[in-house]
């Protein structure tokens, strides 16, 4: 019986001392953005540049455009099917966009903000329309059963969470 | 838990406006035409209406001087909403947990319908295309999305608010999906573009599989071109012939 007794509680021992149980996960952690309100408001026509995370797509007679997330729109002129990036468009946290009659409306932030794309290389400012759109929560991140580093108003705006788990375990958590 | 930015695996239930030109075409005025969006949109055009989605709202913007849009409408819909499709006179909104119909014959009032597609029947995270009395599905199960088994999946929407499932292919981890003509395009991440035959629509076939670089995402099937967004920017096809695209160039 002692003998079984033993089995059992050495059993036990060797289960626990498996270094990677089957459930465990690290946790998600995400991390504040911060920005000012001017910047988050400029947006500026650039030249053509690389894609550094490939956003939702959108097609408009011979043009195609590309978000780049949190930054901007890819302008690619497909004439003849022989695609090329003419210009970036950096608006500042925008996501998603869509055109008619030349006339582009994107998201900025938690505007509207319209271009004329007459000349898809040289898109032009027309209008915004403040205040549309929600802004991004500034105490915790959109998600649940994360942990997250606690906002510092100091820094600014917070204008995006982004996830981060290569830092050190943050107090706050949601 | 979930795993990567919001943008991806939140995304619910998507359709692709296959009317989406003709739709637009009777309130243009000449060039005025509205160009064609992923299946993951959060922007809609139709007619003289920009719809948008937010996190709780669907907003209506008067687009008619294109220059200076209006906010004409804010209807609360629900929580985390992620998605909106035209498609006819409706509007197919989705969210985690539900999918919202609203009719807008009155453009500037969308109108709740008493209806939605019950969730267990067309869940979340499932992009969608429509094509007359079809509708083409992919259900995966990675992620928040929950199912036992990813797939492609066909529905019979003769009646638009009750769709019911009437085949299912298996598909490792589908996305974005579009089709021109008889052909289905499915982006399955890591695995490449499928190609399926849907001459019968409610039994499609698997043709191809075309695979370049990086995951593939979505696609808009754009007169003879189509638009693959991947992980690394986009890709295009020349779809001249719809059963055999020819890599056009990969824009990074």
């Amino acid at each position: 019986m002692r003998k079984l007794i033993w089995l059992l509680i050495s059993s036990l021992v060797v289960f626990s001392c498996d270094p990677k149980p089957a459930q465990f996960r690290p946790p998600d952690i995400y991390v504040p953005v911060y920005g000012t309100l001017s910047e988050i408001k400029q947006y500026q026509v650039e030249p053509p540049k690389s894609t550094v995370q490939a956003g939702k797509i959108y097609a408009y007679q011979n043009f195609i455009f590309q978000n780049d997330l949190y930054t901007g729109i890819h302008i690619i002129d497909n004439k003849d099917q022989n695609p090329v990036k003419i210009a970036f468009l950096h608006i500042p946290l925008n996501t998603d966009i869509a055109i008619k009659g030349n006339y582009l409306f994107a998201n900025n932030y938690t505007d509207l903000v319209v271009f004329d794309i007459t000349d898809p290389a040289h898109p032009q400012f027309i209008k915004r329309v403040s205040n549309v759109f929600p802004s991004v929560d500034q105490d915790y991140p959109p998600f649940t059963n994360v942990y997250f580093q606690c906002p510092d108003n100091s820094k600014g705006v917070v204008v995006r969470w982004e996830k981060n788990d290569s830092i050190p375990l943050p107090n706050c958590r949601r | 838990m979930i795993k990567t930015i919001l943008y991806f695996l939140l995304i619910p239930f998507i359709f692709f406006a296959c009317e989406k030109n003709s739709t637009s075409t009777p309130s243009s005025k000449g060039n005025e035409t509205t160009g064609q969006g992923g299946s993951l949109a959060t922007f809609a055009i139709v007619g003289n209406y920009l719809y948008t989605v937010d996190d709780t709202q669907l907003k209506v913007f008067d687009i008619s001087n294109l220059a200076n849009p209006q906010l004409r409408n804010t209807e609360n819909i629900g929580f985390t909403i992620e998605t909106v499709f035209p498609f006819k006179d409706k509007l197919f909104i989705g969210s985690p947990t539900q999918i919202f119909i609203y009719s807008i014959e009155d453009p500037a009032h969308p109108q709740k319908l008493s209806s939605a597609i019950s969730p267990t029947v067309m869940r979340r995270c499932d992009p969608v295309v429509a094509k007359d009395s079809v509708a083409y599905a992919t259900l995966r199960t990675n992620g928040p999305c929950g199912g036992t088994q990813s797939m492609l999946a066909v529905y019979n929407i003769t009646d638009i608010t009750h769709p019911v499932q009437v085949y299912t292919y298996p598909v490792s981890e589908p996305y974005g999906l579009g089709y021109s003509g008889d052909v289905l395009y499915v982006c399955d991440k890591q695995n490449g573009l499928l190609l399926f035959d849907i001459s019968e629509p409610y039994k499609p076939t698997p043709i191809n599989v075309y695979l370049h670089d990086g995951l593939y995402q979505d696609v808009i099937p754009y007169q003879n071109t189509l638009i693959c967004w991947t992980s690394t920017g986009v890709i295009l096809y020349d779809i001249t012939d719809n059963r055999n695209p020819v890599l056009i160039k990969s824009i990074i």
